[in-house]
């Protein structure tokens, strides 16, 4: 018994620790298609509002688009609140022209409330980004 | 000689729930243990029956971090019992996998947390560096390491490739060979013999009649399990074993839960390996539901959950009643740590792996000429069994 406990011992001193030394060092990664933030694709989006109707945090309030868009005769986008999102990804699932871009970014703790806002209007002109 | 009271939780280094036990010890004995709960409550059986059936399957999941799958998995097929939604083969053998995943990640917390109250710091390091891997596995197949959140009415939300097929494959097996190594330790090794041998035994006869469920009952020689007694999700067609032991005692309670663990991986791999064809995700999600009611349960890592759901054809429930494992377990146990040693109360405690978020659900107040009067949780556990 000690023999089995003593090698393992043993063997852990040549390891490198198992934990890592976050957040001086960023190694740590997640598994791919991990749910991280996710932000709604204007350009697709319809303002259908199905994702603020399901989503189980009210994480997700529609606002008035700043411009008219072609396809959004509603005039209203999703914005989501980061702070009270908790990444079950029910609004992705749910929407009926697949306008929400995710992505695996999970660091998003901020002294500012982060809402999904400035992101999905860049998306307007073509941009994006995580 | 005096007896004295010792108040443990509910905030304490050797339990890791919000609990609290108020121990009356004669020197080193212990003579009584009165269970104090309520630290815990969020009041979600209402706040289900506010929300609307697809919402209800996320706060159904967030009763508990730890068995949040098997939760949603009786939600909602007691829901698509209601909506007449039947899931599709290959959905159902996702659900079971992540199910598994989890039941082997849950075992794996609790033979660490056992290690560290009885002082065997470094074990708990390793099983729980080794219970990493099944995080992994768990975030590769669902999204989160965590809240797996991959049910939904009618199927689940995310399929499972080829890729991660292998991965899950591979990993499983280490995760094998370091179970069977856990499992060795724990029956070989002197220190953690001595501390949970004969350490609050429940004989057969007092388990039955204390309604104790899941690995805690399995461990005083009945073999009783949901998966093989009624089985949901795609365990009719799975080959497996129900572990049980004799002893009753701590240390066949953790055994219990090893064998457990290993049975789990090779059913982990049978789904992996005949994952049926056929979609899994639903092209619709089902939102109506004729009025009735329905009763749901489920095999979770601690024991028998339990769901009772019933519609009046709304879009929200009526009544959403859950009786959750550690409910039965850790308030119908308090006289098991009589006779017992004041160091032995942290170690039969854990050995129930106790889960509080799941067993805070109720508190009544009674309000009887303007004054509120708190009803404890263990009072209403009384009354119910009395
Ligand atoms: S991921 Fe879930 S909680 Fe977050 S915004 Fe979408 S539906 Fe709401
Ligand atoms: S469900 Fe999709 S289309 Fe509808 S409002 Fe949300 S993002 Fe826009």
């Amino acid at each position: 018994m000690r023999l089995a406990l003593l090698r393992e011992i043993l063997a852990n001193l040549a390891r490198k620790p198992a934990t890592l030394k976050y957040p001086v060092a960023r190694e740590v990664t997640v598994a791919p298609g991990f749910r991280g933030k996710h932000y709604a694709d204007l350009v697709k989006c319809i303002g259908c509002s199905l994702c603020a109707v399901d989503c189980p945090a009210n994480a997700i309030t529609m606002e008035k688009l700043p411009q008219p868009l072609k396809q959004n005769q509603r005039g209203i986008f999703p914005v989501v609140d980061y702070g009270k999102c908790v990444f079950c990804y029910q609004c992705v699932f749910v929407c009926p022209v697949k306008a929400y871009i995710v992505t695996e970014v999970f660091e998003m703790a901020d002294h500012v409330i982060g809402t999904s806002r400035d992101i999905s209007l860049s998306t307007i002109k073509g941009g994006g980004s995580a | 000689m005096v007896i004295v009271e010792i108040p443990i939780g509910p905030q304490h280094p050797a339990l890791h729930e919000p609990i609290m036990l108020k121990v009356r010890t004669e020197g080193e004995e212990v003579v009584e243990v009165s269970v104090n709960t309520g630290y815990n409550h969020r009041g979600i059986e209402k706040l289900l029956e506010k929300n609307s059936w697809v919402r209800g399957m996320y706060i159904s999941g967030r009763v508990c971090g730890i068995c949040n799958a098997v939760h949603m998995q009786t939600y909602v097929q007691g829901v698509e019992k209601l909506m007449g939604v039947e899931p599709p083969p290959r959905a159902n053998y996702i659900r079971t996998l992540v199910m598994e995943l989890e039941r082997i990640h849950s075992h794996m917390l609790v033979a660490a947390v056992m290690a560290e109250i009885i002082g065997f710091d470094t074990l708990f390091m390793l099983l729980m560096r080794d219970r990493e891997r099944v995080m992994y596995l768990k975030e590769l197949v669902t999204g989160n390491r965590v809240h797996a959140d991959i049910h939904m009415l009618g199927g689940v939300k995310r399929d499972l490739d080829e890729v991660r097929r292998d991965r899950i494959l591979s990993e499983l097996k280490i995760v094998e060979e370091r179970i069977k190594y856990y499992m060795k330790v724990f029956e070989e090794d002197y220190t953690i013999m001595k501390r949970l041998s004969e350490v609050g035994v429940i004989r057969k006869s007092e388990a039955l009649r204390l309604s104790i469920v899941g690995p805690t009952l399995r461990a005083s020689g009945i073999k009783s399990d949901v998966r093989s007694d009624d089985p949901y999700a795609a365990y009719s067609e799975i080959p497996f074993n129900v572990v049980s032991r004799d002893e009753g005692d701590s240390w066949a309670r953790m055994m219990v839960r090893f064998g457990e663990a290993l049975e789990s991986v090779s059913i982990a791999r049978y789904t992996v390996e005949k994952l049926p064809q056929g979609p899994a995700i639903p092209k619709t999600i089902p939102r109506a539901t004729k009025p009735g009611e329905v009763i749901s349960r489920v095999e979770a890592p601690r024991g028998e959950l339990l769901y009772h759901i019933v519609s009046v054809g709304g879009a929200n429930p009526y009544r959403v009643k859950i009786r959750t494992p550690s409910f039965l377990n850790i308030l119908n146990t308090e006289k098991v740590y009589i006779g017992h040693r004041l160091a032995d109360v942290p170690v039969i405690f854990a050995s129930y792996d106790p889960c509080i978020s799941c067993t805070e659900r109720v508190m009544v107040i009674d309000e009887k000429s303007g004054k509120k009067t708190y009803v404890s949780m263990r009072d209403l556990a009384r009354v119910r069994v009395g």
